[in-house]
């Protein structure tokens, strides 16, 4: 009975009914995206975080025997968890690992011009400064990498980038909220006087208001369809090129299922947001 | 089953629509309501569905207290009381079907049983060719009809009936009023506004007449004796061989399906009694 009722509002006023699907597509489409990006930042920032936490570099003059002091000379101080030695040439195999599809950058490096380097874990992330204070003063060190200032930089980026993403989502949501409130609105106004007489002749006010609420939900179902399924879909197209951006950093593959929950949650926000919108309209216009 | 007392109902500052109305109105009576436009006839009908809320006073529909009813009860009430309003209020853009069967649908029926019983309805008023038209390809009778139908279609202990033969020709208007009389020989309380004076001249039924808001006359119902009933008959029988000489254009088919329809009805109603 109500799924006939709602079918004849979309049909009679196809127009608006279209506005306010693609306006919750539009929503939907930006959220999925956002949702992607922040699964990807996630991961980003796993991966530096799982990275050595010092990385200390050295200069071309800098002998084995120099680096195996200053490794000692780490261990000694009972800071460290572990120190690992990367010699040049283990340092050209991980370079040839991770360029193994473009044979034009592997024609150019040879093990001379990439740095020997040893890669320390902390016991406590508050020694970090004093284990680098104890290899910057070396002159053989050519530099000295926190990992942790790379990841506070990511951190930092991507929290800006989700503050970015939240503000847009908030207004895009907040304009869907307000067409389905409009929508809905008009439609209770022009069928003021059938509502008027269904009460009359003993209607309850939920079976009014049922059919709005189940039309509410349903733009939202259709723009979290249409909105999430074409982010997933440009997702997949862009794959491959993302892949050759990012390479070496370890996001792919992303598992179909994650996508899929998380089209699951939107569609479960997104009925939830029309069907409210229109509890507003009902709460607004049908008193 | 009705009571009203001491109900007054103002609207702001302005003068009372009804000024401290008092009647009882006991189960299975048929009362005529008269008065002139805008006497308060309809705000009676209005308070009495909880359209509206007297200003003071106290309404009583059976157990119902409606001044104190919870506004989740009055769906339920409202399926209680079948009330034909003076414009009808059918919806134009349903079937006459679908407008009997919606009171039924409120109350959870199942489709297929709710469009069985709006049928059975529909038939019981003499609309059994009619019931897949819209209200707008039928005749003034014919949508009277569906408006009766439709407030019968719960079975209700009380038909409020708001000037139901308004707009019609007399003949029509006599066929309406045969319909409701034969409704309420099954028990069905009947409460009709009217202002139709013919009507109310041949009626040996309670009369309550307002004026300005006030009740200015109360007519209980006349002891029936049998010849007062060979009266009403000869009255009935001139009536209809009046009318049945000149009938009124596109009434004539409306008028014979009424006529069975209304013996069925009648006869439903005498074996009712007789139980």
């Amino acid at each position: 009975m109500h799924f006939d009722t709602v079918a004849k509002y979309i049909r009679r006023s196809p127009y608006q009914s279209l506005s306010a699907a693609l306006i919750m597509s539009l929503t939907f489409f930006t959220i999925t995206i956002f949702g992607i990006l922040t699964i990807f930042s996630i991961r980003f920032i796993a991966y530096f975080e799982s990275r050595p936490q010092l990385t200390v570099f050295f200069k071309d003059t800098a002998t084995k025997a120099d680096i195996d002091s200053m490794q000692k000379s780490l261990e000694n101080t009972g800071k460290t968890s572990s120190v690992t030695y990367v010699s040049k040439e283990q340092a050209l195999k991980i370079y040839k690992q991770q360029n193994k599809s473009d044979p034009l950058l592997l024609d150019l490096v040879t093990s001379d011009i990439l740095p020997a380097s040893i890669e320390i874990q902390a016991l406590q992330a508050e020694d970090l400064s004093s284990l680098a204070s104890v290899v910057q003063k070396s002159p053989l060190v050519e530099e000295v990498v926190f990992q942790k200032d790379i990841v506070d930089t990511l951190i930092s980026w991507t929290n800006a980038a989700r503050r970015v993403g939240i503000a847009i989502i908030a207004i895009l949501t907040t304009v869907s909220v307000l067409v389905i409130i409009t929508i809905i609105g008009i439609r209770i106004t022009v069928r003021r006087e059938e509502i008027e007489i269904m009460k009359l002749i003993g209607a309850s006010n939920w079976f009014i208001r049922a059919p709005f609420l189940m039309e509410g939900a349903f733009y939202g179902l259709v723009g979290s369809l249409v909105g999430g399924l074409s982010a997933i879909g440009i997702f997949y197209y862009f794959q491959p090129a993302i892949e050759v951006f990012l390479k070496g950093i370890a996001i792919f593959p992303l598992n179909p299922l994650i996508l899929l929950e998380l089209l699951l949650i939107e569609i479960i926000i997104a009925c939830s947001l029309g069907a409210f919108a229109s509890y507003m309209a009902v709460l607004r216009y049908l008193k | 089953m009705i009571v009203f007392r001491d109900v007054t109902k103002q609207y702001g500052g302005s003068e009372p629509v009804l000024d401290n109305v008092n009647f009882e109105i006991d189960k299975g009576a048929f009362v005529y309501l008269i008065g002139p436009t805008g006497s308060g006839k309809t705000t009676i009908f209005r308070l009495i569905i909880r359209d509206l809320l007297p200003s003071s006073g106290g309404i009583n529909i059976g157990e119902w207290d409606l001044v104190n009813l919870p506004k989740s009860i009055i769906p339920t009430l409202r399926r209680k009381v079948g009330v034909i309003f003076q414009d009808l209020k059918l919806l134009m853009d349903r079937t006459v079907v679908e407008n009997v069967m919606l009171p039924l649908q409120f109350s959870g029926t199942k489709e297929e049983e709710a469009r069985k019983k709006a049928e059975e309805v529909l038939i019981s008023v003499g609309l059994e060719g009619k019931i897949e038209k819209f209200p707008m390809q039928l005749s003034g009778g014919e949508r009277q009809r569906v408006a009766i139908a439709r407030a019968l279609v719960f079975d209700p202990e009380v038909l409020l009936a708001d000037e139901p033969t308004g707009n019609l020709d007399t003949q029509t208007s006599f066929q309406i009023l045969d319909l409701l009389k034969s409704i309420n020989k099954r028990g069905t309380t009947i409460f009709m506004a009217t202002h139709n004076d013919r009507i109310i001249e041949k009626t040996s039924d309670r009369v309550i007449a307002i004026e300005h808001g006030k009740l200015i006359h109360d007519k209980k119902a006349a002891k029936k004796d049998s010849t007062e009933e060979k009266d009403d008959k000869k009255t009935k029988e001139a009536h209809e061989t009046k009318t049945a000489g000149n009938p009124p254009a596109g009434e004539d088919d409306d008028k014979k399906k009424g006529s069975i329809k209304l013996e069925s009805l009648a006869a439903k109603g005498d074996k009712a009694n007789s139980k």
